[in-house]
């Protein structure tokens, strides 16, 4: 998830700490520096590939470094910003939607850190105006931290903790609900107003929110430990309510070409990035231990050296053999995430960079009809001599405008489409009697389920009038099916019952004519 | 957890009454007059059932085309007794069965009756759980609600009122009776009432065109403390098709968008093609990056997106980051529908464009794609914060060079995944992997015997089959003999090796046989479940022990499998007698064989006694 920090420059941030008693002089603009150093300083080692930006704000709202992953640029501009004014947190807010949605659009879920003085800097009128005022909840999906350098039992902070909490609530209901669900974001007070405090306050955040997700992709006995980027969230069913958890092992079930496969609806699509695989002390070649086939070292005899173990892109590993094959060979892997759960692998390059693929998991919503074109995924399993089965992908489903409707007649237009062509083939017998009586039967379905007893007749009637304009050269057989299929249409008996066809008059008439 | 809209029940009624016509007439002489003594035909009317039936089936067809699952409707006739045309039940949901029962219900008869006994039925249908409620541990608490949609015509406010009362009363005794202890289910299926948490009512009051109704529209209000929902919306029966297809709109959080510009050619002026609009309805959500922009009032109208004339082939929808959702037209029957439908049916997607900006600039907004027959619509945007990834070849593994690419993909062709597989398939692809996999070297240069192509073929082909027959282990067995064959002409085993893993392995050459026959010995114990697997590791190891046994000698196995002083008469009758590797591979099968008598087994070449541990046990 990209992060925003969102930094009050106010000039109340620039008062110095009540009791600083050390030789250093703290202001709670300095704390705040070190919160956001902490904070970098813990993606660097467990979320380097996280974006993050930072915007400040008081009465104005600026984008100070926009979404970087060189997290030193952020850390060069803290010493470097200007102090503002007063605190303004709606315009801030209104400042980060426009940078977030311009960014990423509204389908990626956002992190905001908002670090403040933990004063709203108005009455409690003037609270409750600005909570009237946030934008939020934001139109992508997303949550806000706050932070506020201020001490727990500062009355200020007592005061604006309404309004923390409002914001921290609001932001949770994004409008655009998907299938994930994210957590709440928390307020986090420091316990004491100095650095220890907030750096405490800043790692316990750290540790809630930015946890790096780690799993075991196996492929039968082959596996590898990956990482999961961005970390995937819990996801729901709306009907049954229950949450799923990503399971820490990922099952390979077997393989579908790319065509086969089509585009999976995914609910999050994340990096697999192999890990190095901890000690792999690959046996020698005599001793091949078919426990652990996957612990195996490039190196063979008398060219092993140390260099080589020591450095993993050197030790052979499956996640990029698995990328490898699925890119030459055009084809996705199908995981299975988690009971009823499943997602696809598949080889993956950007557009722009055609040349650096990676391995990206989709994770689909958990259901076995995720993809229905797939039929249930429960049900994907490999090919067998004596199977009986024979259905192929893609599964196809009927929808209304698969074709053979017919019962769309409530808008005019199309109940006047379908009897004109009955009429058409009135008028192109006798080659198109065929035609004539199953469109018949057709419209007297639709008439019948809808109990539309009037188009009957009115069909009848009109058929009647065709029989009547006919040419003198028309063959009789014309007049003998019309008047047949008017009459049909009027029988009592008959004309209502759905499970009776009409059928045309049988055709020994045509001697009778041959022989005038 | 369960949303209103899980549940739809829609009672029509059927009293005499709405036999009447809807006064709103068809003409079907729209073509042009052809000429004098042409009788008009009379213009036809729909009965008010007509009208009510076809809107409801649209409202259906709606919420089936794009929730396939999960969203349920029910169907209550109402005329002297409530006809219930379906159930929740999976199969019952859809338009087959739905149109079925509406034949058999058939047109409006004389007779008495009327709309309250259908109601009751609906109230009734709510409390009867669904699949998926049912299927719920009986314990667990969820919230029961539904939508009873009830199309029918009173003749003023009391009545109407008169309705609603009878509704809520119907709802509150029948929740009293489901909160009662029930008789457990005996099947397990948890099939008991449940209680309605709330219900939805929304009365529709349908008249003619020219008949004046004294019923009045009345909002949204709460009743029997919560409970109960209840709308009236008075409806001109020509307009209720329109109504029901505002209504649906609301209910599934759908919305609609209006794709303009789509050129289409005309049968009679196939040079040009004229632009048209279709309607598409879809989930609110498809929306959600528009509306940003958006205020309350134009988040009810169509959101109006340009076509994307195609350039050749597109992406199909594997351009969008977020998920897709289902479409159906909102006039599946038009013309311009129908050729948007089959455009996207046979395969081809477009992308759509907001319309042009001041700027002049294109921004790409959604594309629409059909996949297995359905028409899907995913929106396209933003970055996605999986981009830039790290470069592969600078992560774990990425300096190799060697992987065993192709023959991965051939794996990956072998456990190539097919629908409709039945139960449990997912857990018998993963067992046919995991065989596939057993010994499984990732680099060509930690192999030889993958490397020495058609050689080994047979073998690492057969051993990862389920079961062995006696031919495939022969063909093993094959396979082994000329390894022993090729070793005693002093060839290398895999001369092929590419110059890379060559350069590593260039140990002696007894040194990769060694490794050849440790690899093979590998692979095949890792699948020595069965029985004939088993005789084929019995095979390679007697192999095995033997060339190893020999020391200094290897290499000239047919030699020493001759000269050995070990090796038994040959010809001899005892079939068997020791036999040595060679002769082992070479000599006719063995008939199965039973476990030998310890006895012999211990005496060699010498006579075997019996009862030998008799003695021993005088001894001590």
């Amino acid at each position: 998830m990209p992060t925003v920090i969102l930094l009050d420059v106010s000039l109340s941030m620039s008062r110095p700490l009540p009791n600083s008693d050390s030789t250093e002089t703290h202001t709670r603009f300095t704390l705040a520096t070190a919160a956001i150093n902490t904070f970098l300083d813990y993606l660097c080692v467990h979320a380097k590939l996280e974006y993050v930006a930072l915007v400040t704000f008081s009465s104005l709202c600026e984008v100070s470094v926009p979404f970087t992953r060189e997290f030193d640029n952020i850390r060069v501009k803290l010493p470097t910003l200007e102090e503002g004014d007063k605190t303004c947190i709606e315009t801030a807010l209104h400042g980060v939607n426009q940078l977030v949605l311009n960014e990423w659009g509204y389908q990626t879920a956002v992190q905001i850190i908002l670090i403040t003085d933990g004063s709203c800097g108005v009455g409690s009128i003037g609270r409750n105006r600005i909570i009237k005022a946030l934008p939020l909840p934001p139109t992508y999906p997303g949550k806000i931290h706050v932070l506020p350098i201020a001490s727990p039992h500062d009355t200020s902070l007592q005061h604006a903790m309404p309004l923390y909490q409002k914001i921290v609530d609001l932001a949770s209901n994004s409008v655009n609900n998907t299938n994930v669900t994210i957590s709440r974001g928390s307020i986090y007070c420091p316990d004491q107003l100095n650095v220890p405090g907030v750096i405490a306050a800043m790692t316990r955040l750290c540790e809630q929110h930015y946890q790096e997700f780690w799993c075991t992709l196996k492929c039968g006995q082959l596996e590898t430990r990956v990482q999961l980027f961005p970390a995937p969230q819990p996801a729901s069913q709306d009907c049954l309510g229950a949450t799923y958890t990503l399971s820490n092992q990922l099952h390979v079930i077997g393989f579908l070409t790319q065509q086969d496969l089509g585009t999976p609806i995914a609910i999050s699509k994340h990096l697999v990035i192999p890990q190095a695989q901890v000690g792999s002390n690959a046996p020698h070649r005599e001793n091949y231990d078919p426990k652990t086939p996957t612990k195996e070292s490039s190196s063979s005899e008398g060219t092993s050296t140390d260099d080589d173990m020591s450095d993993p892109s050197k030790v052979p590993n499956f996640c990029v053999l698995l990328h490898g094959a699925l890119k030459v060979e055009g084809m996705s892997a199908i995981v299975q995430l988690g009971v009823d759960w499943w997602g696809t692998l598949s080889a993956w390059c950007e557009v722009s960079r055609a040349r650096r693929s990676c391995l990206l998991l989709s994770v689909m919503r958990p259901s076995a009809s995720a993809a229905p074109w797939l039929g249930p995924l429960d049900q994907l399993g490999p090919s067998e001599d004596n199977s009986t089965s024979t259905e192929t992908f893609p599964v196809r489903s009927w929808r209304s405008y698969s074709g053979g409707s017919g019962y769309a007649w409530a808008r005019p237009h199309t109940l006047l489409a379908d009897v004109q062509k009955v009429l058409r083939h009135a008028r192109k017998l006798p080659d198109k009697t065929q035609h004539l009586y199953k469109e018949l039967n057709r419209l007297r379905r639709a008439a019948i389920s809808l109990g539309f007893s009037e188009l009957l007749t009115c069909v009848s009637t009109a058929l009647e009038r065709e029989c009547t304009t006919l040419p003198p050269t028309a063959p009789p057989e014309c007049a003998l099916q019309l008047a047949h299929a008017a009459a049909a249409l009027r029988d009592p008996r008959t004309a209502l019952d759905v499970k009776h066809s009409l059928q045309p008059l049988d055709a020994n008439f045509t001697v009778t004519s041959m022989s005038h | 957890m369960f949303p209103t809209n899980h549940k739809t029940v829609f009672v029509l009624d059927h009293t005499p009454y709405f036999g009447i016509s809807s006064e709103n007439p068809i003409d079907f002489d729209v073509a042009k007059s052809r000429g004098p003594g042409y009788v008009p035909l009379p213009a036809v009317c729909k009965s008010l059932w007509t009208c009510s039936v076809e809107a409801a089936v649209e409202y259906c067809r709606i919420v089936w085309d794009l929730f396939p699952e999960g969203k349920l409707v029910r169907f209550v006739v109402s005329d002297f007794a409530a006809h219930i045309l379906n159930t929740w039940a999976i199969s019952q949901q859809n338009f087959t069965h739905l149109l079925n029962g509406l034949c058999l219900v058939g047109p409006v008869r004389r007779g008495a009756g009327g709309d309250v006994v259908g109601l009751c039925a609906a109230i009734e249908a709510l409390g009867e759980p669904t699949g998926v409620q049912a299927a719920r541990p009986p314990d667990s608490l969820f919230q029961n609600r539904g939508r009873i949609l009830c199309i029918t015509s009173a003749r003023d406010d009391d009545s109407i009122r008169s309705l609603i009362d009878i509704a809520v009363n119907t709802l509150v005794q029948q929740n009293q009776k489901a909160s009662e202890p029930q008789p457990t289910p005996v099947d397990g299926n948890n099939t008991q009432t449940l209680a309605i948490h709330y219900c939805h009512l929304i009365v529709i009051n349908v008249t003619p065109e020219k008949t004046d109704s004294r019923v009045t529209n009345q909002p949204l209000t709460e009743m029997a403390g919560g409970l109960m929902g209840v709308e009236v919306i008075v409806c001109r029966a020509s307009l209720l098709a329109g109504l029901l297809g505002r209504l649906v709109l609301p209910h599934y959080r759908l919305a609609i968008t209006t794709v303009t510009g789509i050129p289409m050619k005309e049968e009679q002026n196939a040079t040009s093609s004229a632009n048209y609009d279709v309607e598409i309805i879809h989930s609110a959500e498809a929306h959600a990056g528009l509306r940003a922009a958006q205020t309350a009032a134009e988040a009810t109208e169509s959101v109006v997106l340009r076509w994307w004339t195609p350039r050749g082939a597109e992406g199909g929808a594997g351009g969008c980051h977020g998920p897709l959702w289902r479409v159906t037209p909102a006039d599946a029957a038009s013309r311009p529908s129908a050729c948007l439908v089959n455009f996207l049916l046979n395969g081809r997607s477009v992308t759509l464009e907001l319309p042009s900006k001041k700027g002049g600039g294109r921004s790409a907004s959604h594309v629409l794609a059909a996949q297995g027959g359905e028409l899907w619509i995913g929106a396209l945007g933003g970055r996605s914060p999986h981009d830039d990834p790290p470069a592969l070849s600078e992560g774990a593994g990425g300096r190799v060079t060697d992987y065993r690419i192709k023959e991965f993909g051939a794996l990956m062709h072998q456990n190539k995944l097919y629908p409709g597989r039945g139960a449990g398939a997912n857990t018998r692809a993963r067992a046919r992997l995991q065989r596939h996999t057993t010994y499984w070297p990732l680099t060509i240069s930690s192999t030889l015997i993958f490397n020495m192509g058609s050689v080994m073929e047979p073998l690492t082909r057969l051993v990862v089959q389920e079961s062995l027959t006696d031919e495939e282990v022969e063909q093993c067995r094959a396979v082994l003999m000329s390894l022993l064959a090729m070793e005693a002409r002093h060839d290398l085993p895999a001369p092929h090796l590419p110059a890379a893993a060559r350069g590593k392995s260039s140990g002696r050459r007894e040194e990769q046989w060694r490794q050849v026959w440790s690899e093979a010995e590998a692979l095949v114990r890792a699948h020595a479940v069965t029985p004939a697997h088993r005789a084929l590791l019995r095979a390679l190891q007697v192999t095995r022990t033997h060339n190893n046994g020999d020391g200094d000698s290897r290499a000239t196995v047919i030699k020493a499998t001759t000269d050995s002083p070990l090796s038994p008469v040959s010809g001899g009758s005892d079939v068997w007698a020791p036999r040595s590797a060679l002769d082992a591979l070479l000599g006719a099968p063995r008939p199965h064989r039973r476990p030998d008598f310890a006895g012999r087994m211990a005496a060699g070449n010498r006579p075997a006694t019996l009862y030998s541990h008799l003695q021993n046990d005088e001894q001590h």
